[in-house]
């Protein structure tokens, strides 16, 4: 079979992708496609896999939902790998806020934003400028100036706060309407539905849509939103309610080890060589918080005590 | 302004490979099969699909297995994605080409009646949810 040197050729490497279906947008220069790159997680500062639109107009997430002992029959092949990848729009602002952040902690000035945005570890993060709805959002989370025909930007808390807000309102309306389950104790998904309405708390559905929204920011600023949202910081795990059986986040537990193989078997394949550059290195580095396993949203962050 | 391209740090999705791709068949089984590449698919395991009182039926290595359909939300396409020809060199860029598109496929399950308790099921759950964050917020009041 492996026509090639290359200990990889013989066999090629597949996966079973769910896309929005924007990202196969077709480029305006033929050639130009989507790009796959790595960016710095905004929550962990870590590296994760992240993809580009045709023209960066859009981020996308990527979301690995796995399940232990699956496999996959494409047409008339088996796929041994089971996971099934998630291309989810992503809101760049998060990963621009991130930067925005570091820069007011270092510099505290007023600054263009492709002077904010720069990172010799992820230097493919430059390309979040071209984002246009983010580039235009700016304005969510920073104090702005223009001098000449220059805009200058710094990070503002309140702002960002408020636009958070924003975000957690929209995300408890979605996770309303979806019927998605926020309490602690999950029986079945039909006990679930006639139970949700009587006790699950419009806290409880706060408290799930921070837990969201917080893997998207650094925690400080994740744990200043809890007091903004006027949530009371949980005691104990000990709080939680006795369950029989928790479906959901039964699955995650066993679930969460393997996300990183994506990145282990595809991205890290290259064996370090004397040649690689101090981005190269830091793309090499083991990522193990980037990319979380889709079941864990679904259980809840946290359970309040009733 | 200039990135820098980094060829290690890229891969390129060629959406051109999009008008030659197949439409296959996608079954999602419940055991891990320790190979990849060629099976006779059609031969033994599709025409012993039935349709049971309350799920999709067939036995796959002696096993009789449970299953249901799973739609690919609206606005969402289903890919399988591959890489046939790894680089050699750093300098070379890598590039992915779409193999099959799909708008539904089948989960399979050992035992248990598919539901929508299932893992598989619940995870299409996420792009309404990630859509819901990831929005623009509505403009000032």
């Amino acid at each position: 079979m492996s026509r090639k040197p290359c200990e990889a050729a013989a066999r090629p490497d597949q996966w079973v992708l769910i896309a929005r279906d924007s990202l196969l947008d077709l480029p305006k220069k033929p050639g130009d496609g989507a790009l796959f790159t790595r960016l710095r997680n905004p929550s962990t500062g870590e590296g994760a896999l992240f993809l580009f639109s045709s023209c960066a107009q859009q981020l996308f997430e990527i979301k690995v939902f796995k399940e232990d002992y699956h496999s996959w029959f494409v047409g008339q092949t088996v796929q041994h790998d089971g996971r099934l990848f998630f291309a989810t729009p992503m809101d760049a602002l998060f990963l621009i806020l991130y930067y925005l952040i570091k820069a007011e902690k270092e510099q505290g000035k007023f600054q263009p934003v492709d002077q904010v945005v720069v990172d010799e570890a992820f230097p493919s993060s430059c390309i979040l400028l071209q984002c246009t709805r983010a580039m235009q959002s700016l304005h969510h989370v920073t104090e702005e100036k223009e001098i000449g025909s220059k805009k200058f930007y710094k990070y503002n808390k309140e702002k960002t706060l408020k636009w958070l807000k924003k975000k957690v309102v929209q995300t408890v309306k979605a996770l309303k309407s979806n019927n998605i389950c926020v309490g602690g104790s999950v029986h079945s998904a039909t006990f679930i539905r006639s139970k949700q309405m009587l006790d699950v708390t419009e806290e409880d559905y706060t408290r799930y849509a921070h837990g969201l929204i917080s893997e998207y920011v650094p925690e400080e600023l994740s744990a200043d939103l809890l007091k903004y949202l006027e949530l009371p910081e949980l005691s104990s795990p000990a709080a939680q309610p006795p369950v029989k059986k928790r479906k959901v986040s039964d699955v995650l537990v066993e679930a969460e080890e393997d996300y990183t193989k994506f990145n282990s078997t595809d991205l890290k394949k290259k064996k370090p060589s004397n040649k690689m550059t101090a981005a190269q290195k830091s793309l090499a580095k083991v990522d193990k918080s980037g990319m979380k396993n889709i079941s864990s949203f679904f259980s809840p962050k946290s359970v309040s005590k009733k | 302004m200039m990135c820098e391209n980094q060829p290690g740090a890229l891969i390129k999705m060629d959406l051109g490979s999009l008008t030659q791709t197949a439409h296959d068949p996608i079954h999602l089984l419940p055991c891990e099969i320790q190979y990849d590449g060629h099976a006779a698919v059609d031969k033994y395991f599709t025409p012993t699909i039935c349709q049971g009182v309350s799920a999709k039926e067939v036995s796959f290595r002696g096993r009789p297995l449970k299953g249901q359909e799973i739609k690919i939300p609206a606005g969402y396409i289903g890919l399988v994605v591959e890489e046939n020809h790894r680089p050699c060199s750093e300098e070379e860029g890598r590039t992915v080409c779409m193999k099959s598109t799909f708008l539904s496929f089948t989960q399979w399950n050992l035992e248990t009646l598919p539901s929508a308790d299932d893992c598989a099921m619940m995870s299409l759950m996420w792009p309404k949810i990630s859509e819901a964050i990831h929005r623009p917020v509505d403009s000032e009041e």
